[in-house]
């Protein structure tokens, strides 16, 4: 393979790479009055790699560091597609916030690029330089309003858990390197079937493992994120909930079904036990959160664990669920946060629970969206949660994950709790008092995802199955 | 037992012990000191393998500028470190026993490992020719093969660039700082203003 | 033919849901003129299906399936509409009834506030009324039964801020739910035994698996039994026979006219109809048909003899329907089951007429109920007490066998006695059916003509009894045994008795002219000669079954026995009521251990309050308390929710905030992990 065809293959990272440098000098002489047209420039930047990725040739480029297949088309077109609506609304928020500056687009993009290079991932050195330059970006978003106490305390976390959770990825990363004497996927597996590393290797799987469920908030690695969501802007905890949590989950995918595939039965127990903590976490942590930020916190906890029961499975079908999954998840978790973005009360963003008592008075079409969002995340058919989780529960016991299927159904009565108080907040409380006209811009966004979770959901289904179907198919599952 | 052997086990000790000590040490110089000490041993691995420009760059790179600047940190911010460490002896125990499982449990895959066969035994990474420097070695690859993780881990700093900026240049809203540019350009149209005032009524601003 | 009996079948129904949908939007007048002439014109239809069926074009059995119903595996059922005989005589009765019933409801109705209601409640029945009869196979009939039962509940509780109404219609309701158990299970072993529910499949496979058993506990049952006994079941809780019979008398706490339509003639006959429906079935089960004729036989003399002692007028025709249902089903028992038709065919005419009769006295009376509070009304009501006459003479039997000329009971009363002892040669139980037909023919009539004198005839007491309808004894005495004091009574004793107005005479007149000339117009079709032309097969009898035939052949005596013994009953009657006024008050005042037995219906309530009543009450208490409240709930729901509630708490108190925790978590979680994998890894 020549270096012109390794280019062409990751046409998509190159294209955005260079347009970030690009936009980033131009907002550097232009100053923060040019987030507007470094935000327009972003998005269409990502909208052209989202093309470049969705007609991509498939193939390895790079010693094998980089992959073009179905999966991670799959994946980059979904993160490109949904980042653009991240800076939406983001850059309206921070403009209206006073802290409008133009490195934010520019961070979302490299994030974007990150989560590329995460989904195209070979290698386990790309893997973490993926994974680092994705964490990176979102902790500094994290922290972006630095004049926020709350923000800054949530992005340092943010930052020195990650840190940590590196640390335990590279441990990993080396151990295996040490055992299975390559870092590349296809070796790692090869040397696994050749049965030379026993548990050597493995025991550095569980230390990767434990990295990249920090990046999916999974429990018992799920302690920032509540603090995180509470703290950090709204739009940017929108567009962490939803694009790296896809990033890091088909990374995961990859890296045990290509590197791990051999060890299926090994990791998968791995895999059952945090994803049996992390719904439960998700579920019953979120009984006693009065704080909306937090309380979507834990249900984005719960959601990952059910991903990974679909992940569980170990099959072509599993994978398909965590792709279907993964996507409606986030446009569900783009829509919630895009109506807190958008309510607010005297300037104050109504984050309490009990902020939004007789909402459905107020503002009907809100309370609409968010009534429909949660019933969506609730798993109530037939709204895009409801899909979402019966691919993963035909999946789970299809592969005979009977406990875990019922864990999901156990999981989704309990946490349907909290969605259906709010739901009871907002149209059965009495409303304290009017709420600031929502902006247009998080209005359409909410409404937009409120509209896909149902009816849109549906058509959208019949397009999105075949595709994860072919995508999941690149894992080399059965 | 060669001379080669005897000085392995010497830099692996102190390597441990040193690293044993950043955590345990009292003073906090006195952890970055041994934090560097860590450093110069594993160096002193490094060359042992004969990766003696890897050697020189942890001596360069960590000893030189991050150690350092750990250094200047920690001197520099007013930290009470008594503070910090009063739950010491509460969070001790149980912290020892989580290490304590971690450690059993990695010698006894060491073990095991050990047992049934040395690592990576069917994939050995390539050994580096013999009359190539190291750096030259490394050269090689970095720019043809790695030239994605390389262009990548570019895009990483630059990412730590930008969020530093972001994070530290800011404009507080009442801060005064001195302008000697517009010190300078002052006359007395802009610097004066004449106001006349009626007797017994004052200024009112 | 289709587009006529699926109207006939259907306008009550468009007719209840207009009413019952738009009953407030489009007024009181338009909702009763919509259901009424909806019910007029499947009364005219049904009549025309009825002439056509027998003597017309439409000759023998025809079904229309209109859509599917249920279709799971072998099991097939259709909305469908099935023509024959049987479902025609059905027809004519039920719409003729209920058409004449919503006219007299326009009268008697008048000053209730939600006549709507009312006539879409009507109508609806009417419609699950036709459903029922209309039925090829079980479901639809289970569809009707339900229908008919849900309108009657809503009927009885149509005044359902009296509680005695809601308790009641609620009686009735749960009553019948034993009654409709054993229908379903019927239902389900027919399809067990058969693999069908459809009659027209079902009916040719019985002589061949007739002779099926089943083990059960080390028994050898016989199937057919088992399944007809079950199905009797039903019909014994719809029909209100011995054992299911409490809950007829306490639903004439509904309005009058429901008492005429539901109670009278053609709810309650519906398990009459259902035997005679499935006589191919009863007719291979000997064990089942003697059950029914004995349950038959005992309810014809329990109610007969219940009905001796009543004051309340509605409950004494309760009791006397009571029995007559009875006589149908021993006639069924024996065999008889086109005489058990034809006295379905007769007592609807003059049961209904009976009933409205009796509205038209309440009506008249302002809604009082008491016969001890009446007396000499025939001055006053005129046209009802010419009526009520015609009805008693035609319940009673009154007709002259030597002439073969009477009123309608005469004629199928006497077939039915006629076909018990016909019957009774090679078996007891028929033996007793006779024995008990023609004690409770005297028994009927005595408490027939009571009925007529004490409101009718002898002083009138109404005028004394305003002056102290409070203070009296015996009402103090009533009070204890449900009898109620009707809530609309305080406006009325002030005016005299008045006469019904026209619209609610005139179905009277109508009924009159039924229960005059029913009998002597069907006689020889339902039973006599014309038989087998009139049925065609609609009705099955055994090849061995020849009980009508030997009825025929009655000997004299049995032929002039029920004109004896009901003009007995019209002798001790007119002894005591109209000759010697006041001895059955002062024999009921003296409290006789029979009298008390009977006033008191045997005891039955207290029988059940005591037994199933109280029995259940402690059972659901048991269920209630200690399964429910503390075991299901306490470790269920409420337990579930305080563990979720407080595992909750937990977690957000261990978010401490602190990052050292967090990071702490972290390493707990990895060595967790670490572990766990290596010792499952290890398995």
């Amino acid at each position: 393979m020549t270096f012109q065809d390794a280019l062409l293959l990751a046409r998509p990272e190159v294209f955005l790479a260079a347009s970030t440098l690009v936009l980033l000098v131009w907002g550097a002489f232009r100053g923060d009055k040019a987030m507007g047209e470094v935000s327009i420039g972003a998005s269409l930047a990502l909208f052209v790699a989202a093309g470049f990725a969705a007609v991509s040739p498939e193939g390895t480029a790079f010693a094998g560091g980089f992959i073009a297949d179905g999966a991670s088309i799959f994946g980059k077109v979904a993160i490109y597609l949904i980042s653009p609506v991240a800076i939406y609304l983001g850059d309206r928020w921070l403009v209206r916030v006073g802290n409008g500056r133009f490195e934010f687009p520019i961070l979302i993009l490299l994030a974007a690029l990150g989560m590329g290079m995460m989904v195209s991932a070979g290698d386990l050195i790309s893997l973490y330089i993926g994974v680092e330059l994705q964490s990176l970006a979102l902790y500094v978003l994290a922290a972006f309003r630095r004049d926020d106490p709350k923000a800054s305390e949530a992005g340092l976390k943010y930052f020195v858990l990650g840190a940590l959770s590196s640390g335990l990825l590279l441990y990993g990363a080396s151990l295996i390197y040490g055992f299975a004497g390559s870092t590349h996927f296809d070796l790692i597996a090869k040397s696994i079937e050749g049965g030379a590393t026993g548990t050597g290797v493995l025991f550095g799987l569980v230390f990767l493992i434990c990295g990249l469920a920090f990046k999916v908030s999974a429990a018992p690695f799920h302690m920032w994120t509540p603090d995180v969501y509470e703290g950090a802007p709204t739009p940017v905890v929108g567009f962490f909930a939803a694009a790296p949590k896809l990033a890091a989950m088909l990374l995961l995918a990859r890296v045990l079904s290509e590197g791990f595939g051999t060890a299926l039965e090994q990791w998968r127990q791995i895999i059952v036990v945090t994803a049996f903590l992390s719904v439960a976490v998700g579920a019953f942590g979120g009984l006693a959160q009065s704080n909306i930020k937090r309380l979507l916190a834990y249900s984005s906890i719960a959601n990952i664990g059910y991903a990974l029961i679909g992940l569980s499975a170990g099959s072509a079908e599993g994978m398909e669920a965590v792709l279907v999954f993964m996507v409606l998840y986030m446009i569900d978790v783009t829509g919630f946060f895009a109506c807190l973005g958008a309510l607010s009360r005297n300037g104050k963003p109504m984050e309490q629970l009990s902020d939004f008592a007789g909402l459905a008075r107020v503002r009907p079409g809100m309370a609409l969206a968010l009534t429909a969002l949660s019933f969506s995340v609730m798993g109530l058919p037939p709204f895009s949660g409801f899909w979402a989780k019966m691919f993963v529960f035909k999946a789970a016991i299809a592969s005979g994950q009977w406990p875990l299927a019922v864990v999901l159904l156990l999981g989704s009565v309990v946490a349907a709790f909290y969605y259906l108080r709010l739901i009871k907040t907002m149209w059965f409380d009495a409303a304290p008092g009017q709420t600031d006209k929502e902006p247009l811009d998080a209005k359409g966004v909410a409404i937009a995802s409120a509209l896909f979770c149902f009816p849109v959901v549906l058509p959208a289904l019949a397009l999105l199955e075949p595709l994860a179907k072919t995508a999941a198919l690149a894992f080399g599952l059965k | 037992m060669d001379l080669q052997a005897i000085a392995f086990y010497l830099l692996a000790a102190v390597t441990v012990i040193s690293g044993f000590l950043v955590i345990t040490a009292r003073n906090p110089v006195h952890s970055v000191l041994f934090l560097i000490m860590a450093f110069f041993t594993a160096a002193g691995l490094f060359v042992m393998l004969g990766a003696e420009f890897l050697a020189m760059l942890l001596i360069v790179v960590y000893v030189g500028a991050v150690a350092v600047l750990f250094l200047f940190v920690v001197m520099m911010l007013d930290v009470d470190f008594t503070q910090l460490r009063e739950g010491f002896a509460r969070y001790l125990p149980i912290g020892m026993a989580v290490g304590g499982v971690l450690a059993v449990e990695m010698v006894m895959v060491a073990v095991t490992v050990a047992a049934n066969g040395a690592a990576g035994k069917n994939a050995a990474p390539a050994a580096p020719v013999a009359d190539l420097p190291n750096a030259e070695a490394i050269g090689r690859v970095l720019y043809t093969d790695y030239i994605y993780f390389f262009q990548a881990a570019g895009l990483v700093l630059l990412v730590a660039m930008i969020g530093a900026i972001v994070l530290t240049l800011r404009r507080r809203p009442g801060v005064r700082r001195q302008n000697i540019g517009d010190q300078v350009a002052r006359t007395p149209a802009s610097g004066m203003k004449i106001v006349q005032i009626k007797s017994g009524e004052g200024l009112s601003e | 033919m289709e587009p006529i009996v699926t109207t006939l079948v259907f306008a009550p129904l468009v007719g209840a849901l207009i009413a019952g949908l738009f009953g407030r939007r489009i007024g009181d007048l338009a909702s009763q003129s919509v259901t009424t002439g909806l019910l007029l014109l499947t009364c005219g239809l049904s009549w025309m299906t009825f002439y056509q069926v027998i003597w017309g074009s439409w000759a023998g059995q025809e079904t229309f399936t209109l859509a599917p119903f249920i279709h799971i595996g072998n099991f097939i059922s259709n909305w469908s509409i099935r023509i024959d005989t049987l479902s025609a005589v059905m027809l004519v009765v039920v719409s003729s009834v209920s058409a004449l019933v919503h006219i007299y409801s326009w009268g008697y109705m008048a000053e209730d506030p939600s006549r709507p209601r009312f006539f879409a409640y009507l109508s609806l029945f009417t419609f699950a009324m036709l459903m029922l009869v209309t039925a090829a196979d079980f479901m639809q009939l289970f569809f009707g039964w339900e229908g008919v039962g849900l309108a009657s509940y809503l009927l009885i509780g149509f005044w359902f801020k009296k509680p005695s109404a809601s308790a009641a219609a609620i009686k009735a309701f749960v009553v019948n739910r034993v009654g409709d158990f054993g229908f379903a299970l019927g239902i389900m072993t027919v399809f067990w035994m058969f693999g069908t529910i459809q009659f027209a499949e079902l009916f040719p496979l019985i002589a061949a698996k007739a002779g099926t058993q089943w083990t059960f506990i080390g028994q050898s049952w016989s199937a057919i039994d088992l399944a007809c006994g079950l199905l009797f079941i039903g019909a014994m809780g719809k029909s209100a026979q011995f054992f299911l019979h409490t809950w007829l008398p306490d639903a004439m706490e509904g309005p009058t006219p429901v008492s005429a339509l539901i109670h009278a003639a053609t709810m309650v006959t519906a398990g009459v109809y259902m035997v005679c429906l499935l006589s191919p079935m009863f007719e291979y089960a000997p064990v089942t048909k003697q059950i029914v004729t004995l349950i038959g036989a005992i309810t014809a003399l329990f109610a007969a003899t219940v009905g001796l002692a009543q004051n309340d007028i509605k409950r004494v025709i309760a009791y006397s329907t009571c029995s007559q249902l009875g006589y149908m089903f021993f006639a069924a028992g024996v065999g008889a089951y086109q005489a058990a038709m034809f006295h379905l065919f007769t007592h609807a005419f003059f049961k209904a007429l009976l009933f409205l009769g009796a509205g038209s006295v309440i009506h008249g009376m302002h809604h009082e109920q008491d016969m001890r509070k009446m007396g000499g009304l025939w001055k006053y009501l005129p046209v009802t007490y010419a009526v009520m006459v015609i009805g008693t003479l035609a319940i009673t039997g009154f007709g002259i066998p030597s002439l073969h000329l009477g009123f309608a009971g005469f004629y199928s009363k006497d077939a039915i006695i006629e076909s018990a002892w016909a019957a009774s040669g090679k078996n007891g139980i028929a033996s007793f059916a006779f024995v008990v037909g023609l004690l409770a023919a005297g028994l009927t009539a005595f408490y027939s003509w009571r009925l007529a004198f004490m409101t009718f005839h002898g002083t009138a007491k109404w005028d004394s009894a305003h002056a102290d309808a409070h203070g009296h004894d015996d009402h103090a005495h009533d009070a204890g045994h449900g009898h109620d004091d009707h809530a609309h009574d305080d406006h009325g004793h002030a005016h005299k008795p008045h006469e019904s107005p026209l619209v609610m005479l005139l179905p009277l007149v109508a009924l009159a002219v039924g229960a005059i000339g029913a009998g002597y117009a069907f006689v020889e079709s339902f039973v006599g000669e014309h038989r087998n032309e009139f049925w065609r097969g609609a009705i099955f009898n055994a090849p061995t079954n020849h009980v009508l035939e030997h009825a025929h052949h009655a000997p004299e005596w049995v032929v002039m026995a029920p004109l004896v013994v009901s003009m007995t009953g019209l002798a001790v009657a007119i002894y005591v009521y109209l000759m010697n006024e006041g001895m059955g008050l002062r024999v009921a005042s003296r409290g006789g251990p029979l009298h008390t037995f009977f006033y008191n219906k045997w005891f039955f309530d207290e029988l059940y309050e005591a037994t199933f009543v109280r029995a259940t009450r402690f059972l659901g208490d048991v269920f209630w308390k200690i399964g429910d409240q503390k075991i299901i709930d306490g470790f269920g729901p409420d337990g579930v929710a305080a563990v979720s509630a407080s595992v909750g708490r937990r977690l957000s108190k261990a978010q401490s905030g602190y990052v050292y925790h967090y990071a702490f978590v972290m390493l707990l979680g990895v060595a967790g992990l670490l572990s766990y994998a290596l010792w499952a890894w290890a398995h």
